[in-house]
C-alpha cells in the first residue's frame, strides 16, 4: 500500500469515527532520520499528497513550515521510543473523562485488555507545546497511548494502524464508562483483580 | 492626543500638529494615517521628486507597547518609480524613537538647499549640515550619525542610491530596509540623508490588564506554529526557498523558467550552515527572523528570501557566497535588492536578445557588481538601469522584458503557479508586490488552510479580504509574518486594549477596506486605471507549468464586484458612502 493510501485510510477513518474534528488531529511516521507527518491544517478524511510534509526527525529544515503544529511532541515521542508511528486525535468522550480523572481505567473487556489503564497529563499549554513535548514521551515508555487533559490522546505503534487503534478502543471505552454512570448503580466488577488496574 | 512633527525643508521650520482623531478612528495609524494625509494634502500629478511630495513617517497604536512583532514603522509617499501611493514597512527602531520623542508621525515637504539630516528629541528638532556624508554609504553615514549625536538614538539613513534618485533607492534603519517603490530616491530629491530620532517618553496603554492576557494568548500561536517558533527563527525568510522552488512557483532567469536544479544551494539550510552569525530581531519579536551573516571576506545583514532570489536564482546564479556579498553592496548602496536584482535580469535578457551590450549574461556574475555601483551613481549604462527596468525596458527593447507591474519589479513568485497571486499583483496598489495580499499563504503554505493554487475560481473575494486585512494590520503595526500564527481577531483584541476603544474584528477590516479604497482613488487621481491592472504579457501568455493558464480578466471581473468597484475598477459612489469616503 502506498504511503499516501496508509495515511488516507488511517485519516478518513480517524474523522468518520469521530475522533477528530475536520481539520484536527495529526499523524506521522518515522522514516529513518526524517518523520512523515500530517500537514499543518490538513483534512485527514481527505488527505493528498501535498498534505505529506516530510521534514527532518532530529535537525529541522525547511519542511518545518508546513509541518503540523504538533511536529514537537512527534519528534519528541520519537527520540524517546522506539515508536514508528503515532497517531493524535481529538476523542469526544475520552477528552471530556480527561477532565474529572486523573487516570482511566476502562471497564469493558476490550480496552482492559488492551489498555488496562491511561494516564492523564495536564500542561497549561497545550498545542504545540514544549511542556507537552517534555512530559508525555516519559508517559509513553510505559504506556502506548496517554491522554493530554482537555485536548486529546497521543498513541504510538510500529505501524499506523495500531497506533490508530488505540484511538478506537479508548473512545469506546470512554463511552462504555460514561453510559456505566447512566445507569448509576455500582459496576458489578467481573474481572480478576480489576481492582488492580489502577496500579498498571 | 497623537502628534505629529510637520517638517518644512524648504524653510527649515517645523510645526506640531495635533493628529486628528477621526484619523485615528477612520485610519489607525501607520499606512493608514499616512495613506489619508498624503490623499489630503498632495495635488493630482505632483511630481514624486519635487518639492511638492510629502514624505511621511507613521508609526501605529501598538508601537513602543511589549505586543511581539509590533516594533516596525511606515513610510508613505508618492513613488518615484511606480507613481503611485507608496507605503514601505520597516523594522528598525525608528519608529520606536520618535513615538519616545513624542511624535505618532513625522511629515516632511520641502527641499533643503544642501544636504542636511534631521534630528530629532523631546526638546529638539534640528537641521544639522551634511554636506560631508555625500556620497557615503548608508551603514558609513548611520555610524557617523550616531556619533555624532552621542544619545544612541535610530537613524534612518540613504546611501549614494537615493542621493543619486535612483528611482527604486531604498532607505536603511538599523540594519533593516525601507525597500520598496524609492523611499530612499524621495529621501534624495528632498537633499535629506538621514533623520535621527531618540526620545525617552513613555508610552500608555488605554487596559494594560486586557493587553497582558492578549499578548499571552498571542505568545501560545507563535510558540505553536511551527513556522514561527522554528521555520523562522531557525532558517530566516529563506527557509521559503526550498518549499517555493519545489512547487515550481520560484522564477528563474527573468521569469523565462521555473526549474533551477541548484536553487537548494540558496536555501535557508544552506545559509544557516555557510553564513550565519547571529540572529536579528526588530523590536520585542520573538521570532527574530533577521541574519546577521559573514563570507570570507565581508560582513553584513541578510540575506533575506528575496535577495536570494532576485540576486541568486533570478539571475541563474547559485554561489550564496557572491549574492549575500552582493546583498551587502546593495544595501550599503541603498538600493531595493528586489528592483536591483530584477532589473540585472532585465539587461541580461535584453543582452541576450541583442538590445543592449553590457557584458551581463545569466548564470555569470561577471560586471554585476560594477553595473549595480554605475546604477547607484548613475554612471554609464546605469544611469538609463536608474529609471527601474521599465522605463529601461520601454527605451532600450521591447518593454516586455521588465517583469513588473505598474513599473513594480514581481517579487520571487511566479503567478503562472498561484494563480491568487497573480490576481494580488495587478490590484495591488503599490505596484507588483507580494505583501498586499500574500496569497502564497493559501496557496502553498495552507494558511489559514489549502485552496487549488491553479484555479481563477474564487480568489477574487480571498485577495480582496488579505488586501483589508493587510492594510488594517500594517497600520496598526503588526509584522505580516504575525498573520502566518495569529489572525485579525487578535489584531482587533490588542488594538481595543491599546486603544480603549472597542473595534470588532470587522471594523478592523473595514477600516483596512477603507483604507484600500483610499489608496486606489489616489492611484485613480494620478491617472491610472483599469487598463493597469494587468500582468507583463509573458506571464499570460507562456505556460511553465503545461496546467491552466491565469485568465486573469475573469478574476478581475469578479475582484471588481466583489470590492463595489464599476466595470472600470472605479469604486461606486455608495461603496465610497459606505466607507465614509465620500
Ligand atoms: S518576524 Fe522578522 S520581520 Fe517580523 S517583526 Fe520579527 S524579526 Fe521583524
Amino acid at each position: 500500500m502506498s504511503l499516501l493510501k496508509e495515511f488516507s485510510r488511517i485519516g478518513r477513518d480517524l474523522f468518520l469515527s469521530g475522533l477528530v474534528s475536520s481539520h484536527g488531529g495529526n499523524i506521522s511516521i518515522r522514516a529513518g532520520d526524517k518523520i512523515i507527518i500530517t500537514r499543518r491544517g490538513s483534512m485527514l478524511a481527505h488527505l493528498n499528497k501535498e498534505d505529506l510534509i516530510e521534514t527532518g526527525l532530529y535537525k529541522d529544515d525547511s519542511g518545518i513550515i508546513m509541518a503540523s503544529t504538533e511536529i514537537i511532541v512527534h519528534r519528541a515521542i520519537y527520540f524517546n521510543t522506539s515508536a514508528l508511528a503515532i497517531v493524535h486525535s481529538h476523542p469526544p468522550a475520552a477528552i471530556a473523562l480527561s477532565l474529572f480523572m486523573d487516570e482511566i481505567i476502562p471497564i469493558d473487556s476490550e480496552a482492559s485488555y488492551l489498555l488496562h489503564k491511561i494516564p492523564v497529563i495536564a500542561t497549561k499549554e497545550t498545542i504545540g507545546s514544549k511542556d507537552v513535548a517534555n512530559i508525555i514521551p516519559d508517559y509513553l515508555q510505559e504506556y502506548k497511548i496517554v491522554m493530554l487533559r482537555g485536548h486529546g490522546a497521543f498513541s504510538i505503534g510500529d505501524i499506523l494502524e495500531e497506533a490508530y487503534m488505540l484511538h478506537s478502543t479508548l473512545e469506546n471505552a470512554c463511552r462504555i464508562i460514561a453510559y456505566g454512570k447512566i445507569f448509576g448503580n455500582a459496576f458489578k466488577e467481573y474481572r480478576k483483580d480489576g481492582d488492580k488496574y489502577t496500579k498498571w | 492626543m497623537g502628534k505629529i512633527l510637520w517638517v518644512d525643508l524648504s524653510k527649515q521650520s517645523f510645526q506640531i500638529k495635533p493628529l486628528d482623531k477621526n484619523i485615528i478612528r477612520d485610519f489607525i495609524g501607520g499606512r493608514g494615517s499616512g495613506v489619508k494625509i498624503l490623499y489630503d494634502h498632495l495635488k493630482k500629478g505632483t511630481d514624486p521628486f519635487s518639492e511638492k511630495n510629502l514624505l511621511i513617517f507613521a508609526t501605529g497604536p501598538l508601537t513602543g507597547t511589549p505586543v511581539p512583532m509590533s516594533g516596525r514603522f511606515s513610510a508613505i509617499t508618492l513613488s518615484p518609480l511606480t507613481k503611485t501611493i507608496l507605503d514601505s514597512n520597516c523594522g528598525g527602531n525608528f519608529g520606536l524613537q520618535l513615538k519616545h520623542a513624542g511624535f505618532d508621525m513625522l511629515v516632511i515637504e520641502g527641499k533643503a538647499k544642501k544636504i542636511i539630516y534631521l534630528a530629532i528629541t523631546p526638546d529638539n528638532i534640528k537641521f544639522e549640515n551634511a554636506e560631508d556624508l555625500k556620497g557615503k554609504t548608508t551603514i558609513e553615514t548611520r555610524n557617523i550619525i550616531e556619533k555624532k549625536e552621542k544619545k544612541k538614538g535610530s537613524v534612518v539613513t540613504i546611501g549614494p542610491a537615493g542621493e543619486n534618485k535612483v528611482r527604486f533607492a531604498s532607505a536603511e534603519n538599523d540594519g533593516r530596509f525601507l525597500g520598496r517603490g524609492g523611499i530612499g530616491a524621495v529621501m534624495g530629491s528632498k537633499n535629506l540623508k538621514a533623520i535621527y530620532a531618540k526620545g525617552d517618553k513613555k508610552i500608555k496603554v488605554a487596559d494594560p490588564k486586557s493587553l497582558e492576557f492578549f499578548i499571552y494568548e498571542s505568545r501560545k500561536w507563535l510558540k505553536a506554529n511551527p513556522i514561527t517558533s522554528t521555520g523562522l527563527p531557525k532558517f530566516g525568510t529563506a527557509v521559503l526557498m526550498n518549499i517555493v522552488h519545489e512547487a515550481g512557483i520560484l522564477p528563474i532567469n527573468n521569469f523565462k523558467s521555473n526549474q533551477f536544479a541548484s536553487a537548494s544551494d540558496l536555501s535557508g539550510e544552506e545559509v544557516t550552515e555557510k553564513l550565519f552569525i547571529k540572529k536579528r530581531a526588530c523590536y520585542r519579536c520573538p521570532v527574530a527572523c533577521g541574519r546577521i551573516t559573514k563570507t570570507s571576506s565581508k560582513q553584513g545583514e541578510g540575506p533575506e528570501f528575496e535577495t536570494l532570489w532576485s540576486l541568486g536564482a533570478l539571475l541563474g546564479i547559485n554561489d550564496i557566497s557572491w549574492v549575500a556579498e552582493t546583498g551587502y553592496l546593495c544595501n550599503e548602496l541603498g538600493l531595493d535588492t528586489i528592483s536591483a536584482g530584477s532589473t540585472i535580469a532585465c539587461a541580461m535578457e535584453m543582452e541576450e536578445k541583442g538590445f543592449i551590450s553590457v557584458g551581463l549574461k545569466f548564470g555569470k556574475k561577471e560586471n554585476i557588481h560594477k553595473v549595480l555601483k554605475d546604477i547607484a551613481f548613475r554612471e554609464n549604462i546605469g544611469n538609463e538601469m536608474a529609471e527601474g527596468s521599465l522605463l529601461f525596458s520601454r527605451k532600450f527593447g521591447t518593454g516586455n522584458e521588465s517583469i513588473s507591474v505598474k513599473g513594480l519589479e514581481l517579487p520571487a513568485y511566479d503567478p503562472r503557479s498561484a494563480h491568487g497571486m497573480a490576481l494580488a499583483y495587478v490590484t495591488s496598489n503599490r505596484g507588483g508586490c507580494h505583501l498586499r495580499a500574500y496569497m502564497i499563504a493559501p496557496e502553498l503554505l495552507g494558511i489559514p488552510k489549502k485552496i487549488d493554487r491553479f484555479s481563477d475560481n474564487g480568489k477574487a473575494g480571498l485577495v480582496a479580504v488579505m488586501q483589508d486585512s493587510a492594510a488594517a494590520s500594517d497600520s496598526l503595526i503588526i509584522c505580516r509574518f504575525a498573520s502566518f500564527a495569529i489572525s485579525d481577531e487578535y489584531f482587533s483584541r490588542l488594538l481595543s486594549a491599546v486603544t480603549g476603544e472597542d473595534i470588532s474584528t470587522m471594523n478592523f477590516r473595514l477600516i483596512g477596506e477603507r483604507i484600500f479604497n483610499l489608496e486606489r482613488l489616489f492611484n485613480l487621481r494620478e491617472g491610472f486605471s483599469f487598463k493597469d491592472d494587468n500582468l507583463p504579457s509573458r506571464l499570460i501568455l507562456e505556460n511553465l507549468n503545461k496546467k491552466r493558464k491565469i485568465n486573469i480578466d475573469k478574476m478581475l471581473n469578479e475582484y471588481y464586484r466583489f470590492r463595489g468597484w464599476d466595470d472600470n475598477g472605479v469604486p461606486t459612489s455608495k461603496k465610497l458612502e459606505m466607507l465614509g469616503l465620500k
